[in-house]
């Protein structure tokens, strides 16, 4: 297991689910319905503002796991994802990746 | 797919959980497209009137049910909601309420809130409401675990403990969180299964707790208050999914945790049918809105209790008006029948009585009471005893209490003395029986520092930066937190931090967002409801502070649930006034009957014309006393008026100068036309009570006086104000009124009306405030007597310790032989008067202080010397009153044992230093016998004589043990240490003000007493600071600038020296426009370094 911080493109379909991504030089395809849920942040340390409709991603972020593997070679990996739900950002960020 | 409609929202009303208060929820839910709304707040139903009221309003259906945690025998077992099934002639309602008040009862077995499972059992046999089983039930928490057989057996437990139909549901609620935690898709999906396998019905819903995503950070900080520990030191709700999601959401939602349209569509078809019987119908389940009164037997009526009613108003005639001509009884008699057809007509002659039989229950007690507010404009108030003030006297009127135009209860207040309210309140629930009385609860909301303590404490800041800020909180909502910052001058060190500091800044947005959110509840101060014996199915109770049962609802919720409501009052002055009037019959023999004054009494007119009011009910502020100086007035009606006029509606609608220049003769009074001259005589032509909008609205349409109450209280709303004006205007020119008359006549009312005051309420006021005035005038000593054991105003002690010396009362020093627990009136033979500053005539009785006034005694410590005085000398007060070592050496140290030593050295002088050496060989005695661990081995011999020769103390040291040991300085007072720098730089002592010319530099010092921002028509914030330098009062005003100049001292320090213009406010008035204000303190310490220096240079 590897705790990581890095930003990710990734691609997304209509609904909002990812399809696919690029990390570390590879290009991964999601091969299962991957489990999506919510998390939060401690915005009491990082916001610098929380006035009354601050909207979204100063609270919430979306997780998302996903089992995908590169495009040729056929090893799935378990990635999570944050997803910023701040529509201005919108950043992908992979957190974790199990073997 | 079927509607959804959601049946679990916790809103404000779960104090420290939920953040939308009802209405806002109700709206949103319309705004929404639901057609019905739970609530669903925790152990109680503290919002469930006002979610109904809202639904009646935006015609939804009301849905209510409550959060509980159940118990079995007193163990955990997760919490529960039960919701209450409608349309069943109130059996849900009752259920529910039952089921609270049991909860909310904590014993031994069940130290805390819950329901015992057998008992939730026993009130759901007949069915009438539906448990649901959520993730947070035993149910939901067994769903994360992967004990399948206990989870099997958990939900078969449920099934069999309540087998009713109907009765349990299972809540599955998903806020998709993370996999394997609670309120995961995961764990609804899994007692979804359940559910199935074992056909337990299943119903959706979010388990709200705010309105928007965007509210998850309020509850974050709620979540903080109720651990009592900053964010991130408790583990905080899992994301922000808890609001209140549109019926689309709900449906896909219902869809992800399904995982099959078909079952999803089920789901939600199951919910729809359980909302479709929790539907509420308000009148036929909770008895909305009808009047509810004692049954007739209780209050021992027999017959029609309207002819009761008649009876005992007409025997009244005979008895309040003895003395009156045949005019007067006509006026009267046509005036009470005027009345009592209103009565008759709303249907009240059972509440009238059951109020009149409460007055007489308090009078037989012999306890002081008053009743207050447009209760006194009624005659028939007057009559049957519930009122003392004669409205036809007074001029007042009873459409202004009450009309067939309103249909509501009215309120009627009773002020009674506080020392014996709780008294009174045990009384009426003997008298009613406690399935009938409960008191009235009270939310109090987030306002100003305490939403900034609490927002302080969730992010973790430090407790004395914290109080730091609160303190210079004055006088603005949370709400308005940002834009103080700008505007207000002692906020602007922390306006600075704000810009720099990342955390001060978000206590500024956190604080905002608590502002008038409910925080606890508690007793009312003065409500008790009183209803039939079926009060308790319709409101659910809980322990007040006082140990009494108190409803769940507040004042606003009595109407709609058609409760009576009486507020009876605890008013120090009543007691204060009762204390005077008993001491005196005790002392002189000599009874007062002080509701039978007369109130034409010149002295004490003159008194008041003095501005000398400390201590005088109602007109002792600062600008009230201000208000006397220039008002000066010299009858009963007079203090009526001044008591309306010093209230923020006629100060903001700017009422005072245009009356006091009538009053004076410095303008004509402007009656518009003659026919408003006799409504407007008293005030010179100044709109000020609601009654005068009445009569003048009447007068000039004919509309009659109820009538013209009701446009009198719509002119408050915008929306129909422009048919008031279109209807006054045409009534008015039909009846002949000029044009120029009308318009001028409309903006008056138009302009005044809601600034106004209701006369009644001033004059039912001005009663206790003539009577004060009266015993000051008469009986000074037993008054101030009063005014020291029962504190009833705005002033510390110590200010009314310096006025009884001003009007030459006698203080005599504490004695461990005559004090006792209150201010004993005591005969004291005449001496000359050492300290009084205005040299009055010496009188034969003075005030003793009280034990109770020593710091550190204890109440048993003051009990055992009451019951054992008297004591014959030292030794004896040592073994019978037991006193602790700290408490006898503070009795020696304020000179409370003199007495004592006096008593065994005949004659011979002793010193208090002979005393103190006396004491602490008893004290070393103690120690030597508590090692021998046998008390009456006292050997007295050791010690048999007072030892002699110790130095007396010096008049400053005695006056600075006292003050340090009682908080009060009896001999001296504080500014006097401070003299000599004062007098150096020519400080004026507040007495002198009133001998100085308009506009001249002065400095004033003293003692804060008093610090006020009344409201300005303006909105600029004024600033009035009271010092009281032993001379008397100072009163200074501070504008914008001066409040910058001294806005670090202007809401902080006691002792200040303020710098400024004198300035003439009337024949006896005198105040100080401020320039600048210092810490006496500071400058202390710097003059006498200044002196040591120039000393050593």
């Amino acid at each position: 297991m590897n705790q990581i911080r890095e930003q990710v493109q990734v691609s997304v379909d209509q609904s909002g689910q990812p399809v696919g991504f690029t990390w570390r030089g590879g290009n991964y395809l999601v091969s299962d319905q991957p489990i999506r849920w919510f998390s939060r942040r401690d915005w009491w340390l990082e916001a610098s503002r929380v006035p009354k409709g601050v909207g979204p991603g100063v609270f919430e972020v979306e997780i998302w796991r996903i089992l995908a593997s590169e495009a040729k070679a056929k090893h799935q990996l378990q990635f999570e994802f944050s997803h910023d739900l701040d529509p201005n950002s919108g950043r992908w960020q992979l957190i974790q990746v199990i073997d | 797919m079927n509607a959804f409609n959601h049946l679990h929202v916790a809103s404000a009303f779960s104090a420290h959980f939920g953040v939308t208060r009802p209405e806002l929820l109700v709206e949103a839910a319309v705004a929404m497209g639901f057609d019905a709304l739970a609530i669903t707040d925790r152990n109680g139903l503290y919002g469930a009137v006002k979610h109904i009221g809202a639904c009646v309003h935006f015609g939804i259906d009301p849905i209510v049910g409550v959060d509980l945690e159940v118990f079995d025998s007193g163990a955990p077992q997760g919490q529960i909601t039960l919701l209450s099934h409608g349309r069943k002639d109130g059996q849900g309602w009752r259920v529910l309420c039952s089921a609270i008040s049991l909860a909310q009862h904590k014993d031994k077995k069940k130290p805390q809130i819950g329901i015992e499972k057998t008992e939730l059992a026993r009130l759901l046999a007949n069915g009438g409401a539906t448990v649901l089983l959520g993730a947070r039930s035993n149910l939901g928490q067994l769903a994360l675990s992967s004990d399948r057989s206990a989870f099997t057996q958990c939900l078969n437990a449920w099934v069999s403990l309540l087998p009713t139909r109907g009765t349990l549901a299972v809540e599955i609620v998903s806020h998709i969180t993370e996999p394997g935690t609670e309120f995961s898709n995961g764990q609804a999906k899994r007692m979804l299964d359940l559910a199935d396998s074992m056909r337990v019905p299943c119903v959706l819903t979010n388990a709200v707790r705010y309105l928007s995503p965007d509210d998850a950070i309020t509850a974050d900080v709620l979540d903080s208050a109720r651990h009592l520990e900053p964010l991130g030191l408790f583990k905080p709700q899992p994301n922000a999914q808890a609001w209140l999601k549109p019926s689309n959401e709900m449906q896909r939602l219902a869809i992800e945790i399904c995982g099959s349209r078909a079952r999803a569509a089920e789901l939600i078809e199951t919910t729809a049918r359980l909302v479709d019987r929790c539907r509420l119908d308000p009148a036929s389940d909770c008895d909305w809105g009808r009047p509810k009164t004692p049954e007739k037997a209780l209050l021992g009526i027999e017959g029609n209790p309207f002819e009761v009613l008649w009876q005992k108003a007409h025997d009244g005639i005979e008895r309040y008006y003895p003395k009156a001509n045949r005019a007067l009884l006509d006026q009267v008699r046509h005036r009470l029948g005027q009345e009592l057809i209103t009565v008759n007509k709303l249907g009240f002659a059972t509440y009238f009585l059951t109020v009149a039989d409460v007055a007489q229950m308090i009078r037989d007690m012999g306890i002081r009471s008053q009743a207050r507010g447009s209760g006194a404009g009624s005659l028939l108030n007057y009559l049957i005893g519930i009122s003392g003030v004669d409205p036809i006297e007074h001029d007042l009127l009873f459409e202004r209490f009450l009309s067939t135009e309103r249909t509501s209860l009215p309120d009627i207040d009773i002020d009674v003395e506080s020392a014996r309210r709780h008294d009174i309140y045990r009384s009426v629930f003997k008298r009613y029986g406690s399935n009938r009385v409960t008191l009235l609860s009270m939310q109090s909301t987030y306002r100003g520092r305490g939403a900034m303590r609490d927002s302080g404490l969730a992010l973790g800041l430090d407790d004395d930066q914290i109080d730091d800020i609160a303190k210079n909180m004055w006088r603005f909502s949370a709400r308005s937190f940002r834009g103080a910052l700008a505007t207000k001058p002692e906020l602007s060190r922390f306006a600075a931090e704000v810009e720099n500091d990342r955390r001060m800044n978000l206590l500024v947005d956190i604080t905002e967002r608590l502002d008038r959110l409910p925080r606890h509840i508690s007793m009312h101060p003065c409500g008790v409801i009183l209803g039939n014996s079926n009060l308790l199915e319709l409101t659910p109770v809980e322990a007040s502070g006082m140990g009494l049962p108190m409803s769940q609802f507040d004042k606003d919720d009595m109407d709609p649930m058609g409760f009576l409501k009486l507020d009876i009052l605890g008013v120090r002055m009543q007691s204060a006034m009762a204390y005077a009037v008993r001491e005196t019959r005790r002392v002189s023999g000599k009874n007062i009957d002080l509701d039978n004054i007369p109130r034409d009494d010149a002295a004490t007119f003159r008194d008041i014309r003095t501005t000398n009011t400390l201590g005088i009910f109602q007109i002792e502020s600062p600008g009230q006393r201000e208000l006397t100086g220039k008002h000066q007035p010299t009858e009963f009606n007079d203090l009526t008026i001044q008591i309306s006029l010093f209230r923020p509606g006629p100060m903001k609608g700017n009422m005072i100068a245009p009356y006091l220049d009538g009053r004076h003769g410095f303008a004509t009074p402007d009656y518009i036309h003659p026919d408003l001259e006799p409504i407007l005589r008293e005030t010179y032509g100044v709109v000020i009570f609601h009654e005068h909008v009445i009569r003048i609205l009447h007068k000039m349409t004919g509309c009659g006086l109820a009538k013209a109450d009701e446009l009198r209280r719509s002119l408050e709303k915008p929306r129909v104000k422009p048919q008031i004006e279109k209807f006054f205007k045409t009534e008015a020119t039909a009846r002949g009124y000029s044009k120029d008359v009308v318009e001028k006549v409309w903006s008056v009312i138009e302009g005044f009306s809601s600034f106004g005051f209701c006369k009644a309420h001033g004059a039912a006021f001005a009663l206790p405030t003539y009577q004060s005035a009266w015993l000051k005038t008469h009986y000074p000593t037993e008054f101030m007597a009063g005014l020291f054991t029962h504190d009833p105003g705005m002033y510390p002690k110590r200010l009314l310790l310096a006025e009884a010396r001003r009007l030459g009362v006698r203080i005599l020093p504490i004695d461990v032989n005559k004090s006792t627990n209150e201010y004993l009136v005591e005969p004291a033979p005449r001496k000359t008067v050492e300290h009084s500053i205005i040299k009055t005539e010496e009188s034969d009785i003075g005030i003793r202080m009280a034990l109770s006034d020593v710091q550190g005694i204890s109440q048993p410590e003051i009990e055992r010397i009451i019951a054992e005085q008297p004591f014959a000398d030292l030794p004896d007060f040592y073994l019978r009153a037991k006193p602790s070592r700290r408490t006898l050496e503070s009795l020696a140290l304020v000179g409370a044992l003199d007495s004592l030593a006096e008593n065994n050295q005949g004659g011979r002088l002793i010193s208090r230093g002979d005393i103190l050496a006396r004491v602490r060989q008893l004290n070393a005695l103690k120690a030597k016998v508590r090692n021998l661990d046998n008390q009456t081995a006292l050997d007295f011999s050791v010690i048999d004589s007072m030892p002699t020769g110790n130095p007396e103390m010096s008049k400053s040291e005695r006056a600075q043990n006292e003050f340090t040991l009682t908080k009060l300085d009896v001999s001296e007072h504080l500014i006097e240490s401070f003299r000599p720098m004062l007098d150096e730089m020519g400080v004026v002592r507040s007495n002198e003000l009133v001998g100085l010319r308009s506009k001249t530099e002065v400095l004033v010092a003293g003692v804060r007493v008093a610090t006020q921002t009344p409201p300005m028509r303006s909105g600029k914030r004024v600033v009035f600071l009271t010092l009281d330098d032993g001379f008397g009062c100072s009163d200074a005003t501070f504008f914008d600038e001066a409040q910058k100049r001294s806005s670090q001292v202007l809401f902080n320090n006691r002792l200040l020296l303020i710098a400024g213009k004198t300035r003439r406010t009337g024949v006896n008035g005198v105040s100080i426009m401020a320039e600048n204000a210092w810490d006496l303190r500071a400058l202390w310490s710097q003059w006498i370094s200044s002196k040591t220096e120039s000393r050593s240079a």
